[in-house]
């Protein structure tokens, strides 16, 4: 039961105190990869996070490791120069933490932590101050995880820049030896500790109480690091667009659109697949639509070609005595080979409830019902119209939706509403909730999420123009985020943030990266 | 216009709509001007003048017009070559959805009185709740089933003392094997069985201690391990706590358990503690549960259902607590026989004081003096195009599709609205955070009341909308260790009564509150199978 939840003036959940997460391990465990996951998760949730990484506030203080002193990173026999140098930057973090707590509630500490003396020193220091600190040891053991881990994130480090790539990893080994001689896992029993093995192979956990940190527990059992692609696509127009009661049908323009969909997202997925070197036809491709007649009627086509067998059987020559073949287009070649698929219906994706307003336009809304209008107007998020949903209740809604969205390893295909799709790529990219009813969800883009280990790369492709694409745009409503309240109105685009659009040809760049 | 129940908002001059709108209000003239527009119910009266009522609801005539224009117009363009079926009428019955491919067997691990039957018992409660297919096979179950009939039938008495649990009595312990390895025949087959259920949950409780050994996990992986698509997780209930073990010894003698009768356990528990071996093989699934929660290890648990599993073991307590449970107070829409709305609390209704997120719930508990939290997961089962009608107008309108709800009340779905399974869903993450909560007292809303009230004295699905929870009653949950007590306290204020007992059966939902643990198998399956 959690989504961006509070909006106290200290931003504070009010019951939870304010939490050290001290990340343990050696370098390229995936370290980094769990502490965004996690901050991500909880700024959702509305808990002021913050992850203080040592390692980029000494490349900001001190620069790449050209600029370092030569035994910077061996843990041995240390000039005094070096020593001085290595406190001021711990010291440094130290400080960025405390300046957090003064309004925030959680701060991850992504640093190797590796000795148990340095380990209490700090936990017990915060502990001091009533501040409830946990130790999250990341642990691997698997040597292909750790270069794969390596040749993905370190060595584009500017610790590496103009490196060659083999030579970089040699010297990224080198550093990872010489703290594995002084390294002591976590075995101190005194204070709570999460141990994860091998990126959730095996997760222990040692005294962990209170909501928020169960919460923490529950998430980090559910993600994983495994390359793979989250699409996104807005269901069909339908027959009575703003009306949520109606439940209607696909209009015609809604079928013709849910085609091209297929067609698309086919052809899309086969060329990134294929980058990635994979073969489509053995990867499954998952779909989950709500279970709202719009949303899985557009993954009608997708599952018909999953039956379909391949034998062409609607030749007119094998037919000659149906008389009254009238297809409004030629019909295509049979696709060869059946699309691996599974389509699952999700009853808590419906789109926003729009309670009283139902069946109205923004237009009808704002003159039946002026004051409540207002009051929407001026905070989207949170206003709730007399039995309607907010924008904060459909997040409650959708956050088991979320863990399932941690946990799927397959390729997703999320066929869903706009007011759907804005909360679960706001939770992506890491967006503030107040602006979840302002992120434009075009019908007729394609967007492509690819999970990073400091965000996500999210790009946009457009493959479709027809009715319905933007709503209704002669709407006389024109302040900003107010068309939004109907899920199926108005995507006008005026002062929004937009994720950025990429014609079908262009070329793959990462277009909106949040680090 | 207004008397064929459209909004008199909608006068021509007034009339800025969006082009759909346009073409359903169209859809209406056109059926005036043909004479072939009968009011088939009046909506409601708007409540203010200016406010327009719902356009879409099943008590006007638009949606039944709408369904008959788009069924044609709608599939044109698709290529399908089977189009879905075409949308009408008021809802309808949704099957049960593809939960996942796997089947899954829990098996506990732990010496006696560590807590494995309370843990299986909820964790099945739980799961069924959430409609998983789950049957806890119980070696101790079965151990005593076949002593009794064996004592009833051919008077022999067998002695299920301490020698007879000593890993040293070979015969007692090739006796114990056997019985193990039929427990676990009978739940191979169950799942065999069951093939067409898309997913289902099994527990192996075997309290009697013979999971203790590796050897023991080492045979019931392998025996798994020859069954296709079957996983296998370890529930290992650790307790050093000295004064847990002993309130759970205290509880199995209270309780009557029969093999606790000669005050023999602790001897027992002793045989037991010398060969246990705790879950170290790295090659296991297996969660480890310490105290009562205290403590939780996992290793290699994956899946969505296991670590929802996990999840809900770590939220679980057993701090002694209550919870009350109180629908709102009698609503003017309860007087009127409505269903759904958000209307005022009835002149009668705001003489009781108690909490959640309509008019009604909040105002009924306006006057209590505790923290109240207003949650939208709470909010009642919306009725969709159905909301805001009587029980009679419904039928009137759309007499077949009413008569499909009440076939599988459960499964149906009012269209633009919810099903009961969809509340259950909604609700989830309400029962994991009420686990977590001590007392605590809500205030809600008829279906919603009956779907947490089911969980808790786990009734099943058939009988769950038809559970009473009256007005202007509050039910007092007390839960033990194998179920609940209850207590309810009826206000003495008057209200109207909302239930709608299921028609044509005789068969209401009995309520098996007991908290008492059962000792022998009652299920014929389970004793049937011969090893």
């Amino acid at each position: 039961m959690v989504a961006p939840l509070y909006t106290t003036d200290s931003g504070l959940l009010f019951h939870a105190g304010k939490i050290l997460v001290i990340a343990i391990g050696l370098p390229a465990r995936g370290k980094t990869h769990i502490s965004r996951a996690l901050e991500r998760y909880l700024r959702w949730m509305g808990v002021k996070t913050q992850v203080v990484s040592l390692g980029d506030y000494r490349r900001k203080n001190l620069g790449g490791a050209q600029k370092l002193p030569p035994d910077y990173f061996h843990l041995g026999e240390k000039s005094p120069e070096t020593i001085a140098l290595r406190k001021k930057i711990s010291d440094g973090c130290e400080q960025l933490i405390w300046d957090f707590f003064q309004t925030g509630q959680v701060v991850i500490y992504d640093a190797n932590n590796g000795t148990r003396a340095a380990r209490q020193t700090l936990a017990e220091k915060f502990h001091n101050k009533g501040i409830h600190v946990i130790l999250l040891e990341s642990v691997c053991n698997n040597k292909e995880i750790i270069e794969a881990n390596i040749r993905s994130v370190k060595i584009s480090s500017p610790d590496y820049r103009g490196w060659d790539p083999d030579q970089a990893v040699e010297d990224y080994y080198t550093r990872i030896r010489d703290h594995e001689e002084y390294y002591e896992p976590v075995e101190e029993k005194d204070w709570p500790y999460i141990r994860i093995i091998n990126v959730g192979e095996k997760i222990m956990v040692n005294n962990i109480k209170g909501y928020l940190q169960s919460r923490i527990v529950f998430f980090i059992m559910n993600i994983h690091n495994r390359p793979r692609t989250i699409y996104f696509a807005r269901s069909g127009q339908s027959l009575i667009e703003h009306s949520f009661k109606a439940d209607s049908d696909l209009s015609p323009a809604g079928w013709e659109y849910a085609e091209k969909l297929k067609e698309f997202v086919v052809e899309r997925r086969a060329k990134s697949l294929e980058q990635r070197g994979l073969n489509p036809q053995e990867q499954r491709l998952v779909i989950w639509t709500s279970t709202r007649r719009r949303a899985h009627h557009t993954a009608w086509p997708f599952l018909q070609a999953a039956t379909s067998t391949g034998s062409s059987t609607s030749t007119p020559a094998a037919t000659p005595n149906s008389m009254n073949l009238t297809f409004v287009e030629e019909p295509k070649p049979i696709n060869q080979t059946p699309l691996n698929i599974k389509v699952i219906e999700k009853p808590q994706m419906s789109e926003i409830n729009p309670g009283i307003w139902d069946g109205l336009s923004p237009d009808q809304a704002r003159k039946y019902y002026p004051q409540d209008w207002e009051r929407f107007v001026k905070d989207p998020y949170a206003f709730r119209a007399p039995r309607a949903e907010s924008y904060h209740d459909l997040s409650v809604r959708i956050e088991p939706i979320l863990i399932e969205l941690e946990r799927e390893k397959e390729d997703l295909l999320i066929i869903g509403h706009a007011s759907v799709i804005r909360c679960l790529l706001a939770y992506l990219i890491g967006l503030p909730a107040s602006e979840i009813p302002a992120i434009e969800i075009a019908r007729g883009d394609l967007l492509e999420v690819v999970p990073a280990s400091y965000g996500v790369h999210c790009q946009a492709f457009h493959f479709w123009d027809g009715p319905g694409r933007r709503g209704n745009e002669n709407a006389a409503v024109t302040e900003k985020d107010a068309n939004n309240f109907y899920e199926n109105y108005a995507e006008d685009t005026k002062g929004k943030r937009k994720v950025a659009t990429q014609e079908p040809e262009a070329s793959i760049s990462a277009v909106l990266e949040t680090a | 216009m207004a008397e064929f129940g459209v909004p008199p908002s909608l006068n021509p001059d007034s009339r800025e709509i969006a082009a759909d709108l346009t073409r359903a209000a169209d859809a209406l003239e056109t059926m005036q001007a043909s004479g072939d527009l009968a009011p088939v119910v009046t909506t409601i009266p708007p409540t203010s003048p200016g406010i327009p009522p719902a356009l879409f609801g099943a008590g006007g005539p638009m949606l039944k017009r709408f369904d008959h224009e788009s069924a044609v117009a709608s599939r044109t363009r698709s290529r399908a070559a089977s189009p879905p079926p075409t949308v009408k009428g008021i809802g309808k019955k949704v099957a049960k959805p593809d939960y996942s491919e796997q089947k899954i067997v829990v098996a506990m691990v732990g010496l006696p009185a560590r807590g494995k039957s309370y843990l299986s018992n909820k964790l099945m409660i739980y799961l069924r709740w959430l409609e998983y297919d789950v049957k806890v096979f119980n070696v101790g179950q079965l151990r005593r089933t076949k002593a009794r009939q064996k004592a009833l039938k051919l008077g022999v008495k067998e002695n299920h003392n301490a020698e007879f649990f000593s890993h040293s009595n070979v015969q007692g312990t090739q006796s114990r094997d056997n019985l193990a390895e039929e427990s676990l025949e009978m739940l191979i087959q169950w799942l065999k069985k069951e093939e067409t259920l898309g997913f289902m949950v099994y527990i192996i409780s075997i309290p009697d201690a013979t999971n203790s050994t590796r050897s023991r996990r080492a045979k019931i992986e392998a025996r798994l391990a020859k069954e296709k698509g079957m996983s296998l997780i370890f529930l290992e209930s650790l307790c050093d706590d000295p004064a847990t073990i002993a309130a759970n010894v205290e509880l199995k003698v209270s309780q009557g358990d029969p093999d606790y009768k000669d005050h023999d356990f602790l001897r027992r528990i002793r045989e037991y503690e010398k060969v246990y071996e705790t879950i170290t093989e790295p090659h296991l699934s297996y969660l480890r549960i310490t105290n009562v929660g205290e403590e939780v290890a996992m290793s290699r648990i994956n899946g969505y259902l296991s670590s929802r599993i996990a999840f809900y073991l770590m939220n679980l307590h057993i701090r002694p607590r209550n919870i009350f449970f109180s629908r709102h107070g009698e609503s003017q829409y309860n007087v009127e026989g409505k269903i759904g709305g958000d209307s005022l609390l009835s002149p009668r209704g705001m003489h009781c004081v108690w909490t959640s997120t309509l008019k009604r719930t909040i105002q009924t508990a306006q006057y209590l003096p505790y923290t109240k939290l207003t949650w939208k997961s709470l909010d009642e089962l919306d009725a969709g195009v159905c909301d805001g009608m009587t029980y009679e107008e419904i039928e009137q309108a759309y007499p077949d599709d009413y008569a499909n709800r009440d076939e599988d009340k459960f499964n149906y779905r009012y269209r633009g609205g919810e099903s009961y399974r969809d509340v259950v869903v909604r609700l989830e993450p309400v029962i994991m955070e009420l686990e977590r909560q001590e007392n605590i007292l809500i205030i809600g809303h008829q279906a919603i009341l009956r779907c947490l009230y089911a969980y808790f004295h786990h009734l099943p699905q058939v009988d769950l909308p038809y559970i009473k929870i009256p007005l202007h009653t509050v039910i007092k949950l007390t839960p033990k260790a194998y179920g609940c007590d209850e207590e309810r306290y009826t206000l003495p204020i008057n209200a109207v009564d909302t239930h709608r007992p299921k028609p044509k059966t005789a068969r209401q939902p009995s309520i098996n509150s007991t908290t008492q643990r059962r000792y022998f198998v009652e299920d014929e399956d389970q004793t049937k199978v011969s090893a």
